[in-house]
């Protein structure tokens, strides 16, 4: 990990000799495809440039951060590659993960900026804080926003993992004691991707790499710098829970029934109708869960200021958009609920008058 | 008599300095200096008491 080596082999050719089989690669590049909200079609051209390219050089720089997002690296167990990440990508400096330390790792860090200069890409977890000098957050006694304008400002691109490196996230929470912020702000003019979620989803960030191999470009980006193919959708409207939510049947206490049948769990603070995810699609630990589905509101982590524009994880959401218009959930609940009562209703009508004329028919 | 110091620590989570005084092959003295802070504490003031375990969990 500490000195660079060429390595000629393409990224297939290394995963291969790795006793990566054929199979379960393609099964990789069509998750990625599938992840990218890229039709079937486009897996051959991520197998061909899978195949054809190197895998690229890699930092990742720890600031003020919980190495959640890198807990959620080491822990990605799909799309079939244990390693995912780390197969895809030459990750030359990592300070939670990696061997050397003091100086040994500042010189690979060093090695990778000199020698792969424009090429590389950088990851950054964790936010930058520029109070009083950026004294909040040191490494080998540089602050945090010195090494960031060095090695993003010269890498190929720079992905700001979890929402810390995106807009600040929980350091940057009131009343921001040592003016934290993303990663985008603190470097004006870097070519970056904000890849927030407290923790990032490693399905994403691998698919932004992959699809940044395959094209030699960043996905579509919204507004916050995001990808849209993993917060481009609301998760209210691709929640499993939300049929629940139409019916007007809410969770309204812990334990209570609705919380043992999977209800809605709007009314106990979740913030899925103004949360742009995908985790009711991607899920987490390999697709084996995610918040909801486990019985908890979803707290909206990769939105910017969640900490403190929504109030408590607990504080229901008071306006939610509707169809063009704005209404309460509780009113398009409730009015859904009538809707279909009315349904239920003028059906027993139809039934009973249709009986009663089949009667009288009879009579 | 020379003074060491290894910055940063790695693979622990957070960010820290060692600083050590050697004497003839001997540790005599050493600092520990743990380099990044969020202010945590300042942030949960005031807070939903039920929010709390979310912000302290990511320490």
């Amino acid at each position: 990990m500490s000195e660079i080596k060429d390595d000629a082999d393409s990224i297939w050719t290394d995963l291969a000799k790795k006793g990566v089989s054929r199979r379960d690669f393609i099964k990789f590049c069509s998750t990625m495809a599938a992840t990218l909200a890229l039709p079937s079609s486009f897996v051959p051209r991520i197998v061909e440039a899978l195949e054809k390219k190197q895998k690229p050089y890699a930092v990742w720089l720890e600031f003020q951060d919980c190495a959640g997002d890198s807990e959620s690296m080491l822990r990605a167990t799909a799309p079939t590659i244990a390693e995912v990440v780390l197969d895809v990508i030459s990750l030359e400096y990592h300070e939670t993960i990696m061997a050397g330390s003091g100086r040994q790792a500042e010189k690979a860090l060093h090695d990778v900026v000199k020698n792969q200069k424009g090429k590389y890409i950088a990851i950054v977890e964790g936010s930058i804080p520029l109070k009083d000098g950026g004294i909040y957050c040191t490494i080998g006694g540089r602050t945090a926003l010195d090494m960031a304008k060095e090695v993003c400002g010269n890498a190929a691109m720079t992905l700001a993992v979890g929402s810390c490196a995106s807009w600040g996230g929980i350091s940057s929470a009131k009343p921001n004691p040592t003016g934290a912020v993303g990663v985008g702000k603190a470097v004006p003019g870097i070519t970056y991707v904000n890849l927030p979620g407290c923790p990032m989803n490693v399905e994403n960030v691998t698919a932004t790499i992959v699809h940044y191999l395959t094209f030699g470009s960043l996905p579509a980006l919204d507004s916050e710098q995001r990808p849209l193919f993993a917060h481009g959708k609301i998760i209210h409207n691709n929640c499993e829970r939300r049929p629940h939510f139409d019916a007007g049947q809410f969770v309204r206490k812990w334990g209570d029934e609705g919380h043992r049948k999977g209800w809605c769990l709007y009314e106990m603070g979740c913030k899925g109708p103004e949360a742009h995810f995908n985790c009711p699609t991607i899920r987490w630990n390999g697709g084996t869960s995610w918040p909801v589905q486990a019985g908890h509101p979803c707290f909206a982590c990769a939105s910017t200021d969640n900490w403190d524009q929504f109030g408590s994880i607990y504080s229901r959401l008071q306006n939610v958009p509707g169809a063009g218009y704005q209404t309460t959930a509780d009113k398009i609940g409730v009015t859904v609920a009538a809707v279909a009562a009315a349904g239920v209703a003028a059906h027993a009508v139809i039934r009973a008058t249709k009986g009663k004329s089949e009667k009288e028919e009879k009579e | 008599m020379a003074k060491i110091a290894i910055d940063p620590i790695t693979r622990i989570e957070g960010h820290l300095r060692i600083e050590a005084q050697v004497d003839g092959g001997k540790v005599t003295d050493a600092w520990s200096s743990g380099t990044m802070w969020r202010g945590i504490e300042l942030i949960l003031k005031g807070r939903d008491p039920r929010d709390c375990w979310a912000l302290t969990s990511r320490i």
